[in-house]
């Protein structure tokens, strides 16, 4: 009979974390998730006839049969190919590393690329350059699949013809007298922000020598507002860059400044850095965010308010009252003096604006407020003008020269040339503007109606497209050309505070790409580039001191040029124009109701704006707030959804309606028919979509997956819709009545278990610097438990070990891709991620957090439901469950302490799965490693499948995929199961070469913190350290030591490698929701100390032998 | 009497025996195949495109390992030197030779040299030679005695039992440092007075052994062990990973 554990109940604190509704309810579905390893069924191939079984019955039969003949017996014969020329810097096998830089919208990436035998492997944060520190994102990790994408456009196309590129020179070498005659009048780019400075000079010949052309920037998520408003309150060529490391106090208005994926990696470092408590003495600082969707940010809060998107305009000049009143200062007076509050605002908690503006008040000069990109230009004057009277402006928000061409135009811009037939020939760099342009961007002359990017595109008689993909914008361009990949094109690039970074290939192109540069040279004649020339030419304009070619060689070892310099202008608010400009722009919107709600777009945190749609370590990569893959879905609180009768997984309509009217005289109506998800913490009346999904002409994986929500999005709202009496008529969302099938990870890999995660506030830690081990009861543990399980000897010099400190973890799953790159892991497809498949070594696991439990049958919701992330590998037990149940010693234990598997002697027992209390090991269902994701079709599902499809597929995957497999890690096959290994592959080399050192002495110690996992190395707020827990200076001992430190079931006795640091969240006591926020009180504690005891003893101590001694 | 048994178990006896038949001769012929050193591919010789003599180059030409295998100290791959290491003395001795022809064919059309691999691991061993060379392996140990081989041939089984030898007891196979491409050095080879000024002896060895005449491979292997902490890895992760 199997014996089911029981767990010593969780002491009565009256908070509750859960992963889920399912959880919160006990739904039979969420019980199925947590009392199996692997769902039911888990083993069978979908909509096969065949059960496993009767085909493992005949594939035995036809075995037994071949095995009479006894073919293929012979070892095959292998060669061994030798250069015939010697390359430079390569030794066979060794990695050699180069500096390069990822171009972003906001800034770009310094990064440090892993290359082995000249193929690039792995792309990491370059240590030496602080905007990443070392850190990367979750874009950077993936972005080295792109590059190898066997779906990226490989041939140069002429009007649906096969074209190559001597036909694209003569194309050029025709065009270039014709647009010099008349000043290149009907010439126009549109191109992305990619802040290169070679591209800008590039683009100054270019306006010298077509003075008449149009350069158009378009980026989907790049706010207009934000550059506006930073433009009237501080003058041209300014940027604002925070300086959160000096802010005690931060105030958010619906900004996500903690999502690394906008490519802000040093802001997070700053912020992070003023959370890291060693003891019950430092200081932390305090983060407000008012938002109306759950995001990183909001995660991290210490107080976090529900505000729908169209409500932030209100809410911040209701706070700008009452810092003004407060500090009586000038600029903010004259900004909000002709602002009058909108009367059918939303209400505010007025306490919790007082005490937040008093809070901001009294750490006056660091403190700061930040405002999304995307809320409109009124808010960012408002916050300027707050920041301003907080006297911030310089110490905790400095103003950054920062040049910019005053001749771009917008997107709107150039839509009216085009509208109006002035542009003959148009290039689009980059983009894709048929799927992302704002829809509706002007009206046809003649018929009044509405135009789409669509429309206008084809009223262009000849448009040249260079990208990555052959998409809907190749379609209808007359030329098509194969864009080059970052990390096959010499580029430069400035970071988002302005740093001069350079980008350098790793590898020729691989589908024979070429890059924006290369085509804007080729465009005005310029001599034909290999290299680095047009570089060279910009870097010589830095005027890098002394002997050039030494200053170049420097920059490309470095990844940057440090000699070029970075301006700071004066931070003077000029609260007059800005006080004017808000006048003019001031917006005072309804608040949303049930019947008429707002939509919220916003990017996605695995595809951003749909460019990594064919990525599929991205699309696989659970959204780190809804955990969802595969699909986004329109995300709406736990009450609306109540109001909608919608449960997750039914489709919503959602319709737009404008004032403005369509070809045939109609209200222009915009509708959307997606997947709804009931979303904890959401505000209510609001529908937040995220972009970038839905994409339909990419390559096979991203295809058909999620819905557009550009379909929705104009130019007058292109970030939230709302009913506001103008622009838009009315919103409505409906539901359809039809259900779509969507995988989210929320529920899987399900720990039952007490004190998984832990929290205190501040004055609670204080109070109780050991609550840590109070909360679970870990300190009525026996200081050593007995065991019946022979120890490994542990008898190596170097221990290894890892600690996660959940105080700086933001969740953004940077870890969780870096694993999966470094260690070879597959993707499986989203049938197979819904049937618990997923292959990810490490997971994030997401709790919601609530003062008390809901009778959701009353109608009782968590609307305010806190959220807290949690990595979670292999914990490499010392005592793991897993290496007892083993058939095969297949899993075992190393003398330096690492829970070890062997993959070649795996028979797939699963056992070790079943057993593990962490569920963190993944079985290799089929050979996803060897088979592509292909397409197929489910009888009754809606919609399209990307589908891992089985024996039936052709084996074999794509050559250029092998080619980004790293070296040093088995490509694991069907049958077997894999686990974190806490990277073995880096411990082996380190000790590897400590000992080729060594030699002749005896010291074949690893140095002290000299290499890290690829977890570790990647996350940007140092939340996970590894290192020896043997050797008391490294950092993972210091941070063991910490009293916030606690390992998990401890009262398993299974004594885990990984330990975590628990959660401080820092709330004002004056807050009206301070008493919800963060963990028991110590008065609760211990009312319940003796119930926890009690249960504790009676648990299953009879089995253990007394004579076996630890 | 009513029949026990039904008529087809009459057939019965020949049935086992000739299942039993079956079963003895399946065994024969796997033990056959399998424990025999076929199966590890000792002396597994294939023909090369270039019969490249190894005792030529290195027995009587005295070339050292490391001059064509350049990165054996550094890498986990012991390298095949590349065409152009060939031609840095076959553009001036043996120019003609018809045997060379494949390499100065190479040479011409930078094709490389399509060699046949003779020492193969399977895919899941990482198997690192600079571990090994630097701390008093030598290539003899898995290779056999390549300078003596005109022709090159698998002399040991390279199978996990044989790699464990070592690591269990890695006394029995360590040399100095300075020996490790030495191919024919031997432990008699070895001055005690000598190796014990630079080496010492193991600590609990009571008798002075730079006093002995010679030393055996066992108390060099056990003095090298202790000097430089030699632990071979003995868990799956030091070849497995």
């Amino acid at each position: 009979m199997k014996r089911v554990f029981e767990h010593p109940p969780e002491k009565l604190t009256g908070r509750r974390y859960w992963r889920s509704l399912g959880e919160l309810s006990d739904t039979p579905e969420f019980r199925g998730w947590l009392e199996r390893e692997f769902p039911a069924g888990a083993a069978q191939l979908e909509g096969d006839e065949w059960s496993r079984r009767g085909f493992l019955k005949l594939m035995g039969a036809s075995m037994a049969l071949a095995g009479f003949g006894l073919n293929s017996c012979r070892r095959p014969e292998a060669h061994l190919v030798p250069f015939t020329k010697s390359v430079e810097w390569t030794i066979p096998g060794k990695p050699v590393y180069y500096a390069t830089a990822m171009p972003r919208r906001t800034g770009a990436l310094p990064l440090i690329v892993t290359t082995v035998d000249g193929r690039p492997i792995k792309l990491d944060g370059n240590p030496l350059h602080p905007a990443s520190g070392g850190a990367s994102d979750a874009f950077v990790q993936a972005s080295i699949l792109d590059l190898y994408d066997p779906a990226r456009s490989k041939r140069y196309v002429e009007k649906g013809k096969t074209s190559d590129r001597t036909a694209f020179d003569a194309y050029l070498a025709e065009l270039r007298p014709r647009l010099a005659a008349d000043g290149g009048a009907g010439l126009a780019f549109l191109v992305e922000e990619t802040h290169s400075p070679t591209r800008e000079r590039l683009r100054a010949q270019l306006e010298k020598a077509f003075p008449k052309m149009r350069w158009c920037v378009y980026d989907p998520l790049l706010s207009e507002a934000q550059s506006f408003g930073t433009q009237i309150s501080f003058g041209d060529n300014s940027r604002l860059i925070p300086r959160l490391e000096r802010a005690d106090v931060v105030l958010a208005l619906d900004s996500d400044f903690l999502d690394c994926g906008e490519g802000d990696i040093a802001s997070i470092r700053a912020f992070t850095s003023r959370r890291r408590v060693t003891s019950s003495k430092d200081t932390m600082n305090r983060l407000y965010v008012v938002e109306n969707r759950f995001t990183l940010t909001g995660a991290m809060a210490d107080h976090r308010l529900r505000v729908p998107a169209s409500q932030i305009p209100a809410f911040t000049h209701a706070l700008a009252g009452k810092i003004a009143a407060a500090t009586k200062d000038g600029g903010l007076g004259s900004v909000i003096a002709t602002l009058t509050a909108p009367p059918d605002a939303m209400h505010f908690d007025e306490q919790w604006l007082t005490e937040a503006a008093n809070d901001l008040v009294s750490k006056a000069g660091a403190s700061l407020v930040i405002a999304g990109p995307h809320q409109p230009v009124v808010v960012q004057l408002m916050v300027y003008a707050i920041n301003g009277a907080l006297k911030n402006l310089g110490s905790t928000l400095i103003v950054r020269e920062f040049a910019r061409n005053p001749r771009t135009n917008s997107v709107l811009q150039l839509a009216s040339e085009m509208n109006a037939g002035r542009v003959k020939q148009l290039f689009i760099l980059g983009g894709d503007p048929v799927y992302n342009a704002p829809r509706a961007l002007t009206e046809d002359p003649n018929s009044k109606g509405a135009l789409d990017w669509v429309d206008l595109q084809k009223k262009v008689p000849k448009v040249v497209r260079l990208a990555h993909y052959e998409d809907a914008t190749s379609a209808l361009s007359q030329w098509h050309i194969p864009a080059a990949h970052y990390l096959e094109s010499w580029g430069d690039a400035l970071t988002s505070e302005g740093g001069y970074l350079a980008i350098q290939p790793m590898i020729l192109p691989l589908y024979g790409g070429i890059s924006e540069i290369e085509l804007l040279n080729a465009l005005l004649g310029g001599p034909k580039v290999e290299g680095p020339e047009l570089l060279q030419e910009t870097f010589r304009a830095t005027a890098p001191p002394g002997d050039l070619a030494s200053a170049w060689s420097t920059m490309l070892r470095d990844g940057f040029a440090a000699h070029v310099p970075l301006r700071d202008k004066a931070p003077a608010f000029n609260g007059n124009s800005a006080g004017g400009v808000a006048h003019t722009l001031w917006i005072s919107t309804p608040a949303p109701t049930p019947d008429s709600p707002e939509v919220v777009l916003v990017r996605s945190y695995t595809l951003d704006d749909g460019r990594y749609a064919n990525n599929g370590w991205l699309q696989e990569l659970p959204d780190p707030v809804t955990k969802l893959t595969w699909d986004n879905a329109a995300q709406i609180s736990p009450a609306y959804a109540r109001h909608l009768n919608v449960n997750t997984g039914d489709l919503v309509r959602v319709t737009v309606t404008e004032t403005r009217l369509d070809r045939q005289g109609r209200p222009l109506q915009r509708e959307l028919v997606i997947a709804a998800i009931v979303a904890p913490g959401h505000a209510d009346n609001s529908v937040t979509i995220p972009l970038g999904h839905g994409r339909k002409h990419t390559g096979p994986v991203g295809e058909d997956t999620g819905f557009n929500g550009y379909l929705l999005r104009t130019s007058s709202n292109p970030h939230f819709i709302v009913a506001d009496g103008k622009g838009i008529k009315s919103v409505s969302v409906t539901k359809t009545g039809g259900t779509y099938p969507l995988a989210t990870t929320q529920e899987h890999w399900s720990i039952e278990g007490r004190g998984l995660v832990r929290e205190a506030t501040l004055d609670h830690y204080r109070e109780e610097s050991d609550f840590v081990q109070r909360i679970a009861g870990d300190e009525e543990l026996p200081a050593k438990l007995p065991t019946l399980y022979t120890h490994p000897p542990l008898t190596a010099a170097q221990q290894w070990g890892m600690a996660v400190d959940l105080n700086v973890c933001t969740g953004c799953s940077a870890c969780v891709v870096a694993c999966q790159s470094e260690n070879n892991i597959p993707i499986v497809g989203k049938l197979q991620v819904s049937h618990g498949r997923a292959m990810h070594w490490m997971r994030i696991d997401r709790y919601f957090a609530s003062a008390k439990s809901f009778n959701q049958d009353k109608g009782q919701f968590p609307e305010n439901a806190e959220m807290v992330h949690q990595p979670m590998m292999c914990q490499h037990c010392e005592n793991a469950p897993c290496e007892t149940v083993c058939p095969v010693n297949a899993t075992v234990h190393s003398e330096d302490g690492l829970n070890v598997m062997a993959y070649n002697r795996c028979i797939g027992t699963r056992y070790c799965a079943n057993n593990c209390p962490f569920k963190v090991r993944r079985f290799n269902f089929f050979d996803y490693n060897q088979r592509p994701i292909g397409k197929k079709k489910i009888a009754g599902a809606f919609g399209v499948y990307q589908e891992y499809l089985g024996p039936l597929t052709t084996k074999g995957a794509p050559d250029s995929t092998k080619l980004q497999k790293n070296p040093n890690v088995t490509v694991r096959m069907r049958g077997v199961m894999e686990k974190c290994t806490y990277c073995v592959q880096r411990i082996e080399e380190a000790k590897i070469s400590a000992h080729v050192r060594a030699g002749e002495s005896s010291n074949t110690l690893i140095p002290h913190d000299s290499f890290t996992t690829a977890c570790a190395q990647a996350c940007p707020t140092e939340a996970i350290v590894f290192g020896d827990i043997k050797d008391p200076e490294s950092r993972v001992s210091k941070m063991k030591k910490q009293d916030r430190n606690y390992r998990l079931l401890e009262y398993l006795n299974v004594n885990t490698r990984t330990s975590y640091l628990a959660r401080i969240r820092n709330p004002n006591p004056k807050m009206p929701d301070a008493g919800a926020i963060a963990v028991a009180s110590p008065s609760e504690h211990a009312s319940d100390e003796s119930k926890g005891k009690h249960n504790f003893e009676s648990h299953d101590q009879g089995a253990l032998n007394p004579e076996e001694k630890p | 009497m009513a029949n026990f048994f039904p008529k087809w178990s009459n057939w019965l006896p020949l049935k086992i025996a000739v299942c039993g038949l079956v079963t003895v001769l399946g065994l024969t012929a796997a033990t056959w195949y399998y424990v025999t050193p076929k199966y590890t591919r000792i002396g597994y010789q294939p023909v090369q495109p270039v019969p490249f003599p190894h005792d030529l180059h290195v027995s009587q030409l005295g070339m050292d390992c490391r001059y064509c295998h350049s990165f054996v100290d550094v890498a986990a791959h012991s390298n095949l030197p590349n065409t152009q290491t060939c031609m840095a003395c076959h553009s001036q001795v043996q120019k003609e030779n018809p045997k060379l022809a494949p390499v100065r064919a190479s040479w011409k059309t930078g094709q490389p040299v399509d060699w046949i691999q003779i020492h193969r691991t399977p895919d899941y061993v990482f198997y690192n030679h600079s571990a090994h060379v630097n701390r008093g392996i030598s290539c003899a140990v898995c290779h056999g005695q390549i300078n003596h081989m005109p022709v090159v041939y698998q002399a040991k089984p390279h199978s996990m039992a044989w790699c464990l030898e070592c690591h269990r007891h890695p006394e029995n196979f360590l040399r100095p440092n300075d020996q490790v491409f030495n191919l024919d050095w031997k432990p008699e080879d070895v001055q005690p007075a000598e190796f014990v000024a630079r080496y010492g002896q193991p600590k609990d060895v009571s008798d002075d052994w730079s006093k002995k005449e010679k030393l055996t491979q066992r108390e060099i292997g056990q003095t090298l062990k202790e000097k430089w902490n030699v632990q071979p890895p003995l868990t799956c992760q030091g070849c497995h990973r």
